[in-house]
This record gives structure tokens, sequence and C-alpha cells, in this order.
């Protein structure tokens, strides 16, 4: 069964290469079938591969498969395999990637499909999971980092889509390049750990690095660097400005790439490399820290955003913000959970984003919103359950794990707790007036706006209503033991993390704490929808125009913090003096002019010896006489 | 041996189809016995080589490799001629068979054991070659460059014999095992003669691989010459040239090395530096792949400089590698100049737009050439490179990647009046030989470049 777990990766690349060079001759809906369907049959794979690792658990094995492909660098000491590893860590990332992708691959057939480069996008979608399979899939820290920079290059090629719009090319390159920050200390890393080491193998390094002392000075150096990594790509303060500019995107790319999957790498190769990260210590609290402070920063921006993807952006910055306080806090398990409820419920708030964008004909200003719900029931209703689901109300499932989060962080630090809670509260305000502001109160709109409002397809709808139903259930996979949960995600995820567990030993909490917690921040976010109802409902306020006066709050908040404009001026003009300096003196006066130089030097030194070929005999011979008697004069001298 | 008795058989049998008007019949037949001498020699490879008839000859798989390489390479040249010599010559036959006769010398020259033989192999290459250069009768520019080259290939041909008659005064013998004996017996009481043998030995060789001072004859000669005639010689020949020069070395000089050595530094340099910067003031593709061709023999002779068990098999891909490229080259040049008239680098200008891949295999050849990773030239010049490194001759090393970077310059010229000079012009019509040569010579040079193994491991 695992010998043919390379099909599962290897389809979706057959997928690109078809709708890559069929894009100008097959039609939209073969490209549409091909598209999703390799995704679909790539699901299906993933799902009995999965069940052989469950199978695996329940015997009481740890369940981990490492399958050879084939040895592709050889050279001395150095070994590089393609190599795939399937465990139960892995196995749920396949489900995520392969089911959410498939249910965007089917809503992609219905929002592109007006779209003239519906080939080029689907290829794209393609590409997209087949790097996000080798990511997921490889054995080693080289098939991870392909994968790794090849979901980068598929978020710039998508979120640049419609290159012709200069603001979105801009948007590509900046995601690009802050990507291109962390992928550096990525490569570092990689090779700090194979001289450290000796090895790429997970399967080699974490037992070495289990025998190694809490705080030992490599391993910091080393997850300090893969952090750096997991700040770019999973958009974590200072390098989380590129996604709320990623939104420049299709939608459903925004949904897949920027929600459900890409985003969470840095998470998932935390929780690979963890048993590094606990011996880290420093690293974790750094962890911990930045993750909270981005959960806060970016809800705080989110609460006055006006554009409705903008508001989801913040809102994913600031989940993952979550995300990274549990593996700060040393719960792998909690921050895995909220991977796999984000994805459900945060796939599902961009598809349904997706479709008011569609009815509205490509409005996105919730200003102009309002009263949709009548419009567009289905996603109406999704969308609820979406929001629901992420502002932490019990008992649809973005309340479990980011309870687990929570609890977590009490145990650890006090403050950690406070901090997260008020993120919790900003959570539910601003999700909540999204969806009051969407679709509630009156339309806002232009007149044909209104003529042309409709629900969306049966393809855009399906995915949305299975979603939901994962978003609503999803809790359930790690019901915790104070709700007499049997805590499945936890038991089936257990090997995975067991030496960092053993370092740290189990988590405990009473169970009294454990209610109060929860309570608290269940009716916390119940009165924050409340109090967004009151304001955005009842009240029937509109957010204010854009160049309206604000207090200096809202005005932080609207600008965002102003961190754009602050990397502006610190980092970028800087660099681009500094770099048209350099072009000026360096390259064009210094390097172009001695390149030149030599350059002319050899072709008028070419100009004077083509006239020793002269054409006549007589001075070839007496050319080459001069060289046999200097040859013959050597020999005298010599012997 | 019997793949030489074929191929001369078959030059006699060629000339007798001119004689009874068989034009249609001598391309095929030229191939097959071409084919049937690559098959001869390859049932040779695996068995153990001895010298024969008296130590005059021995098929190791020095020489076999070599054979058929050149076996090869004369093939390609040969499905090039189609149509090719109906246009120059009413004799076709005449150029088959010469063509053949000079192979046969080039197979005689790389497989030598006996200074004799070396120096009959040579001269039955080079005569039939005097006439070749000179097959355009009534042409003023084919009869200058005959005259040019018999002169002085006579000239150096004395040197040539004079070099062997002082070696056999020091030694006694014209066998190569007697000749490595000598030396092994009389470590330290060499006959002078003999060290001026070695001078004057060179100075033949040289003058026949095309190297620095004795280089005057090629650009005029290849100028001069047939395009395909010129293709010939400055692969087919060449390489037999370099593997004879190398096989004498190799098996007799060695020891003597810090005696020849810096006298082969001095040449390789001039021959790198004369051969790169006049091809870069060159205006004529045809006069710049002559140019390019000595400096190439530069390299070849970083073989020779780094003697020793690696050389063999250095010499043999960097040929391998350059050959090919070069008839993909002149290929190119035979259609370009077939369609415009002109051998100059306008004529390529634009060339990519109505023949892609002209274009496109062009290109290839151009960046083997240069040494581009991916190509077999690379690996060529990664072999030599590393071979002269493995010597620590830094210094030439270093004077060898600057002319490497030269080259570029030079090679790009073509690359970029094909693709980014516009320009009115028609379609070159391609047949099919010639679609296939270039196929067969573009896949090749790719192929070696990605899986070096596919010739390194031969020698």
């Amino acid at each position: 069964m695992t010998d043919l777990i390379w099909i599962v990766p290897l389809l979706p690349f057959i997928g690109f290469l078809i709708n890559g060079i069929g894009r100008n001759i097959l039609g939209k809906p073969l490209i549409g079938i091909i598209g999703s369907g390799v995704v679909f049959v790539s699901f299906l794979l993933s799902c009995c591969l999965f069940s052989h690792v469950y199978d695996a658990r329940q015997a009481g094995g740890d369940g981990a498969f490492t399958v050879p492909i084939f040895e592709w660098i050889s050279a001395g000491k150095l070994s590089v395999g393609l190599s795939f590893m399937l465990d139960p860590l892995s196995s749920i990332m396949l489900l995520i990637v392969t089911g959410i992708g498939f249910l965007i691959h089917v809503y992609s057939i219905g929002y592109m499909s007006h779209d003239p480069g519906f080939g080029k996008f689907f290829s794209y979608l393609n590409l997209f999971i087949f790097f996000m399979l080798l990511l997921v899939l490889g054995s080693n820290y080289i098939v991870m980092f392909i994968g790794w920079e090849g979901v980068g290059l598929c978020s710039y090629l998508l979120i640049g889509f419609w290159y012709k719009n200069e603001a979105y090319a801009g948007a590509a390159k900046k995601a690009f390049v802050m990507n291109r920050i962390g992928d550096l200390g990525f490569l570092i890393a990689v090779f700090l750990i194979f001289t450290t080491f000796g090895s790429f193998e997970f399967s080699s390094i974490f037992p070495q690095a289990a025998g190694r002392v809490s705080g030992d000075g490599t391993l910091l150096l080393i997850t300090l660097l893969l952090f750096v990594a997991a700040t770019g790509k999973s958009a974590q303060i200072p390098l989380f400005t590129w996604l709320p500019d990623a939104m420049a995107g299709p939608t459903p790319v925004s949904a897949l790439i920027h929600a459900a999957t890409m985003v969470t790498a840095g998470i998932y190769m935390i929780a690979r490399s963890n048993i590094l990260f606990t011996l880290a210590p420093v690293t974790l609290q750094i962890v911990a820290g930045i993750g909270i402070a981005t959960a806060l920063l970016a809800a705080a921006i989110a609460l006055t955003q006006n554009d409705i993807k903008k508001v989801l952006a913040y809102s994913t910055v600031s989940q993952l913000g979550y995300m990274f306080l549990g593996l700060g806090v040393g719960a792998f398990t909690g921050a895995f959970f909220h991977v796999l409820t984000h994805a459900f419920f945060k796939a599902l708030l961009f598809l349904g984003a997706g479709s008011v964008i569609h009815a509205m004909s490509d409005e996105q200003d919730m200003r102009s919103m309002g009263g949709l719900k009548k419009k567009l029931p289905i996603t109406y209703i999704t969308m609820l359950i979406g929001t629901i689901a992420i502002s932490g109300i019990p008992p649809l499932s973005g309340f479990f794990s980011k309870d687990e989060i929570l609890a977590h962080a009490f145990v650890q630090n006090k403050v950690l707790w406070v901090l997260g809670f008020i993120g919790a509260l900003f959570t539910a305000f601003y999700m909540f007036r999204m969806l009051f502001l969407t679709f509630f109160g009156e339309f806002r709109g232009s007149k044909e706006q209104a003529h042309h409002l409709h629900e969306s397809p049966g393809s855009m709808t399906f995915p949305l209503i299975v979603l939901a139903i994962l978003a609503a259930f999803g809790g359930l996979l790690n019901i915790p033991a104070a709700l007499g949960g049997g805590e499945w995600l936890a038991h089936y995820l257990e090997p995975v993390f067991a030496a960092s567990t053993a370092k740290t030993g189990e988590f405990h909490l009473e169970h009294g704490t454990e209610y109060a917690l929860m309570a608290a921040s269940g009716i916390a976010a119940i009165i924050m929808a409340i109090w967004a109802y009151g304001t955005y409902v009842s009240k029937k306020t509109v957010p204010v125009a854009d160049g309206a006066e604000r207090s200096l709050l809202s005005r932080l908040s609207y600008h965002k913090f102003y961190i754009d404009e602050i990397y502006d001026a610190l980092i970028v003009r800087p660099l681009n003096k500094l770099s048209v300096f350099l072009y000026k003196v360096i390259d064009r006066a210094g390097i172009d002019g001695l390149v030149n130089g030599l350059g002319r030097t050899a072709e008028e030194s070419g100009k004077g010896i083509r006239l020793l070929q002269s054409g006549n005999v007589g001075f070839y011979i007496f050319m080459m006489v001069v060289g046999v008697i200097a040859l013959l004069v050597y020999g005298l001298i010599k012997i | 041996m019997s793949a030489i008795i074929t191929l001369s058989l078959l030059a006699v049998l060629l000339l007798y189809l001119g004689l009874f008007k068989a034009k249609k019949a001598l391309l095929p037949v030229s191939l097959l016995g071409l084919l049937a001498a690559i098959v001869l020699y390859s049932i040779q490879w695996d068995t153990d080589a001895e010298p024969l008839y008296s130590g005059m000859v021995l098929f190791d798989h020095f020489a076999v490799a070599f054979s058929i390489l050149s076996l090869f390479i004369t093939g390609l040249v040969f499905l090039l001629s189609r149509d090719y010599f109906d246009s120059i010559s009413e004799h076709v036959a005449e150029y088959y068979a010469l063509i053949i006769f000079s192979l046969t010398g080039a197979l005689l020259v790389v497989s030598f054991h006996n200074l004799a033989m070396l120096f009959i192999g040579i001269e039955i290459m080079s005569v039939a070659l005097y006439i070749l250069v000179g097959i355009r009768k009534r042409d003023f520019s084919s009869n200058e460059a005959a005259l040019k080259y018999f002169l002085m290939g006579a000239f150096s041909t004395g040197f040539l014999l004079f070099g062997i008659t002082l070696i056999y005064g020091a030694t006694g013998s014209f066998d190569l095992t007697e000749i490595k004996n000598y030396l092994i017996a009389n470590p330290h009481s060499i006959s002078p003669l003999f060290y001026s043998g070695i001078l004057l030995l060179i100075i033949g060789l040289s003058f026949k691989v095309g190297a620095a001072p004795f280089h005057f004859w090629t650009p005029d000669v290849y100028e001069g010459a047939p395009i395909l005639i010129t293709t010939f010689m400055s692969t087919v020949v060449k390489t037999a040239a370099f593997a004879g020069f190398l096989r004498l070395f190799l098996t007799c000089f060695v020891p003597l090395q810090d005696f020849w050595a810096p006298v082969l530094l001095v040449i390789t340099v001039l021959t790198l530096f004369i051969g790169n910067i006049s091809a870069l003031a060159q205006q004529s593709f045809k006069r710049m792949l002559a140019y390019s061709s000595i400096s190439h023999a530069g390299y070849m002779l970083f073989g020779i400089l780094s003697i020793g068990a690696a050389s063999a098999g250095a010499i043999f891909v960097y040929s391998a590698a350059y050959s090919i490229a070069s008839v993909v080259a002149f290929a190119v040049l035979i259609l370009v100049k077939r369609s415009r008239g002109s051998e100059h680098f306008e004529a390529f200008n634009g060339l990519a737009a109505k023949n892609p891949y002209l274009a496109f295999t062009l290109s290839v050849a151009m960046l083997s050439l240069a040494g581009i990773p991916l190509t077999a030239g690379f690996v060529g010049k990664f072999m030599m490179f590393s071979g002269v490194l493995a010597n620590y001759h830094i210094v030439l090393l270093l004077l060898a990647v600057l002319n490497a970077a030269m080259g570029i310059y030079y090679y790009f010229r073509v690359i970029v009046a094909m693709y980014f000079r516009p320009a009115d012009r028609e379609e070159v019509t391609v047949n099919a030989n010639y679609k296939a040569v270039l196929f067969i010579g573009a896949l090749l040079t790719i192929a070696i470049g990605i899986f070096p193994s596919l010739l390194a491991g031969w020698l």
C-alpha cells in the first residue's frame, strides 16, 4: 500500500502537465474535470493511506512508514534521496491538502468560468497541490525544502494571476521577496543541520537531537533559523505584510493557499521538528511571543478593514499567530488541531466571500453590501457557521482548538492567556461585524449590482456546504477529557510528539479551571457577537468613508499601524538608494568599465594579430622557422 | 586490420562506381562500408590487443575508440555530402574515394605502433587532403589553399621525418616498445640525438594539429577549401592527429616530460591566445570556426601537457564533443551559404524566426563549443581542466579560463544574430539528411553533456 505513495503527488503533477500544455486546446469543462479529477483521485488514495496509518496506530504501532523512491544526489558523505514519510501527522495533512484542495478545485470551475486564463489557472493550482504534497510527504529537509520553494513559486504565480494589473503584480512580488527572506533562514538551517547531524533525514536527525541537552547552542541557532523561515511562509511578525496583499489573487487561491494549506506550512514544519524546538526553550518563548503579538496586531487591524477579503486575510494572520502561540507553549497537538479546524472554517469563509464577490460583480467593499442573506441563502448560512466556528463559540470546531491552545498558554504563562483572550474577543467582534455588514440591513450597492444579485452555481455552493459541515463538526476530533471526550487526535498523533512529551512531561490542568476558561471564552465571544449585532444591525452603523476623520486608535488600525510605510522608509528606500549607488558607481563605472575595457583590448589585439595572417606563404614559413629555431635553441640550452 | 583493408577496397570500388556512372550508389555504398568498418572494429573491442605485423600496428582500446569516432564523424560528413559534391564538381566518385583514403590514413595514425607507420599514415591522410582542398579546379581560392597547404605540409613533413630519423639514430629502432625500453635502460645517458628528435617531432605534429606558431596554414586552407572538406579536416583529421600525437608521447616520452613539457606549454599558451584573439575580430563565420579550431587545438594540447592515465579519455571526449559540434556548425553554414551566398555573421540574422530547428541545433553546437554545462563541450573542457589542475598548472588553468570566456563572446555572436537581429529572409530548405545529422549532433551533444559516462567510460 505505502509503496504506491508516489502516485499521490504524481497525479496533480500530471494534471499540471496536461492542463499546462493543453490550456489553449482543451475545453473548459475538460480542463475542470482533469484538474479536479486528479486531485480527487489523490484524495481517495490519501484516504487509503490514512486508513493504513490508522490501522497501524490501532494495532499499537507508531504508524510511521518511510518510502524511499530513488537516490537523488550522492557525493561523498552527502546523500539526498527522494523519499516520502507517511506518519500520523503527514497522513492528516494529506487529507487536508487533497480534500480541501479538491473542493476548491470544484469551486473554481464555477468561480473562474468567465476567465480567459482558465486552463492556466488549473495548471497552477495542480502544480501547487503537487508541491504542497512534496512538502508534506518529504522524509527529509531537502524534499521538504523543494516543496517549500515550489509552493512559494505557485503562490507567486497565482497572486499575480491577473498580472496586467500592476498593483497585483506588485503584491505577487512582495509575497515572493518576503518569502525569500524566510527561505534563506530555512536554507541556512538545513546546512547547519547537515553539519551538525550529518544527514537530512528526519529519522536520523531527531533521535540524535533527542540525545542533546536542553538549551544546546546549535539547536537554538537551527530552531531560530527555522522559525525565521516559518515567519515568512506563515506570515508572522515581521514578515506578515505580504499576506493581506496576496488577496490580489483569485479568491479560490486565497482560500486554498493563503488560508487552508500553504500558510500553515510553517506550523507543519515546526510540528515536524518538534523535538528540536522542545530542546531550545528560548526559541519556544520567542515563538510564543511572536505568535501572540501577531495574533493581537492582526486582529486589531481587522477591526476596521472594509474589504471583505482583507478582513479575512488579517483574520488568517491572527489565527496563524494563535497556532504559533500553541507551538510556543508546547501545545503541538493543539496547534495542529487548530491548523485542521482553521483549514475548514477559513477555506469556507473565503469561498463564501468569493461567492459574495461573485454575486456582487467583483465588489469587495462591505460598505456597498448589506442585506444579502435573502439573495444568497446558502452562502449566508454556511458563512454564519464559519463565523461562529472561528469566533470560538461552542460547540463548533474553532472553540475546541482555540481553547486547547489557550489552556496550554494558561498553564505556561497567565499573561499569554490574557492576551490570547483579548485577541479572541477581537476575533469574535470583527467576524460578526463582517457577517452583519454583508448579510444584514439594507442593500447599499448600485442598482446594477442589485439587479445582478444571485446565488452562486452548484459547483460553488457544494464545497461551501461540505466545508460548513466540517467546520461545524471538526471539533469532535479532539474533544478534551474535561468534556468527557476521547481526545482522539491527540492519541493519534502521540508518536509524532512522543520525544517532546517525554522531555516536557504530560500536560496537566484541573478540570475545574478548564471549565472556567472554556466558559469565559465562550461567553465572551457571544457577548462580542451581540455587541457587533447592536452596532451594525440595530444601530445600522456603516463604516465611515476612507477620507473621514478617525480617532487615533481607529486610524492606527485602519492604516494597519503604518507597518508597510515603516518598512518602506526603513528598508525599501535605503535599499533602493544603495542599489542605485551600486548600479551607477560600482557596476556601470567599475565592473562594466573593467569588463568592456578588457574586451576592447582583446578585440584591438585581435585586429593586430589578424594582420599576421597576411596570406603570404613566404612569411608563414619564415614564422615557422622562427619557431623551429626557438625550439632548437631551447634544446641546445637544456641538453 | 580487416577494417582498414575493407576501407581501402571500398575506395577502389567507389572509383569503379564513378567510372560506370553509378552516382546514385556512391553514398549508400560509402555509408555501408563505414558501417562495416565500425562493426569490424567493435568486434575487436574485447580481445587482448597484441602488436600485429612485426609490431607495425596495435589495435588496443585507444586505437579502436578513436577509429570508431573517426568513422562515425566521417559518416556524418558523408550524410551531408548529398547534393553538395554535385554542385561543385563533376568528379563525385573521386571525392568519396579520396575521403576514404584520407580516413584510412587517419585510422593508421591512431593505431600505429611503429614510427614508420605513423609517417605513412600521416602521409596517406595528407596527400589525399592536398587534392581534396584543391578539387574545385577552376576556383582560384581553392587552388591557392591547396598549394599553400601542400607547400607548408611538405615543409613540416620534413621535420617529422627528420625527427623520426634522429630517434632511430639514438635507439636503433622505429618500434615504440623498443624506444620506450631504450629510455628505461639508459635513464642518465640519453643521446642528444634523441632530445633533438623529440623537438622535431613536436614541430611536425604541431603543424598537423594546427598549433601556434605552426598554425598559419589553418585559416587560409580552411577558408579556401570546400566547406565539407574543411569539416572533414577540422574534425576527423584533427582528431586523428591528436590521437597520434598523444599515442607517441604517452607510450614513449613520459619519462622525459621535464624536457618537453615547457616547450609544449609555450606552444599551448600561444595557440590559445592566437586562436581566440584572432577569432574575436572575424566577420566571417567560417573563418571564425577556423580560428576556433586553432583554439580548440590549444585546449586539446592540455591533454598531452598533463600526460597520464586520464589523458586518453580526456582527449577522446573532447575531440568527440568538438567534432560533433563542428559538423553541426558547418552543416548549418553550408545551408545558410547556399541560400544567402555569404559566410558572414550577418547571413545568420533572423534565422531563428524562419528556421527555428536550424537555429536551435546551431545554438546547441555553439554552446557546446563554448563549453556551457549540459553540453558535451562542457564535459570535455571539464576533463581537460581537471587534468591540468591535477598537475598543478594553476596559471595555465587561469589563462585557459580567460580564453574560454573569450570563446563565449564569438560563439554567442551567431546566436545573437540568429535570435535577436531582424532580417528579411526566406526560409532555408533543409533536406532529410541534413535534418538527421543536425538532430543526431544536437542529441548527442546534450546526451553526452547530461550523461558523460556514455563516452568517458570508453577509455
